[in-house]
């Protein structure tokens, strides 16, 4: 059995020390916080969604603009019951080998369709959800991409959110 | 905020602080990278001319004279990667 990962390690401390140096005032500083919402139901009852920053999106679709030097302010619905080879990946700024191999390292979409199979979930909403992360203007990602994935997460019935950044 | 260090650099004329953005951007996070990578374009642009091959000049003329300025520069980000991608040397491969 693996040994459970040291969840404080970074797996890559090189490249956040200097992201600041990389993409000046980039970072986003916060004082305030938004309490964990309590989920109201037993997981297995509950309807998960996912969001992530992976630019994961269905085959066909616009592609994520990946050449704008501010970033890409618009979100994919991806629908809860593709299989991978339904979809792609637009994004440059994370290493993708791996996710080009087997898509569930970064967007898992398969695992969770297997917890909801197996009942360890009550199911996932219709669509998941996927931006990609570089977004050069925060007050723009929280303002609009934020405040959209939030609006269509909850339209969608979703009790609990996954939120993985790439 | 990253937005606001680039305007007050537009503001301030600190081209230096401007290019270099650029330069990080289309490097991948590293300067140098992204140095080479705009030589890289324009050296894939200027390849594809020396034959003088036939183009579609009423397209550039109409493109140039009808959109706006920020499609423009939407669109010259674009035309970097291409020719960048169309050099066959492409740093963008997911390995970073």
């Amino acid at each position: 059995m693996m040994e459970p990962s040291n969840t404080r390690e970074q797996l890559r401390p090189g490249l956040w020390v200097t992201i600041n140096e990389r993409y000046p005032g980039s970072m986003i500083t916060r004082s305030e916080t938004v309490p964990l919402a309590a989920l109201r139901q037993p997981l297995a009852a509950a309807r998960l969604t996912f969001v992530s920053s992976a630019g994961v999106q269905p085959k066909g679709s616009l592609p994520f603009d990946v050449v704008h030097p501010v970033g890409d302010y618009s979100f994919r619905r991806v629908p809860s019951n593709s299989k991978p080879e339904d979809l792609e990946i637009h994004q440059l700024k994370y290493p993708t080998v791996d996710a080009h191999r087997d898509l569930n390292v970064i967007f898992p979409i398969e695992r969770l369709q297997e917890l909801a199979a197996e009942g360890v979930i009550g199911g996932l909403t219709p669509h998941l959800f996927s931006f990609i992360g570089y977004n050069m203007d925060p007050e723009r990602l929280e303002q609009t991409l934020a405040e959209e994935i939030a609006d269509a997460v909850v339209a969608e019935g979703a009790d609990a959110a996954l939120l993985c950044p790439a | 905020m990253s937005l606001q260090y680039l305007k007050d650099a537009v503001a301030n004329g600190d081209r230096e602080k401007l290019i270099r953005y650029v330069r990080l951007h289309l490097g991948d996070g590293n300067e140098q990278q992204g140095r080479a990578e705009i030589d890289k374009a324009w050296i894939e642009a200027l390849k594809l001319l020396l034959d003088v091959p036939p183009t579609d000049r009423e397209f550039i003329v109409e493109t140039l004279a009808t959109k706006d300025p920020a499609t423009l520069a939407h669109l010259f980000f674009n035309l970097h990667f291409y020719f960048v991608r169309h050099s066959g040397e492409w740093i963008h491969d997911g390995t970073l």
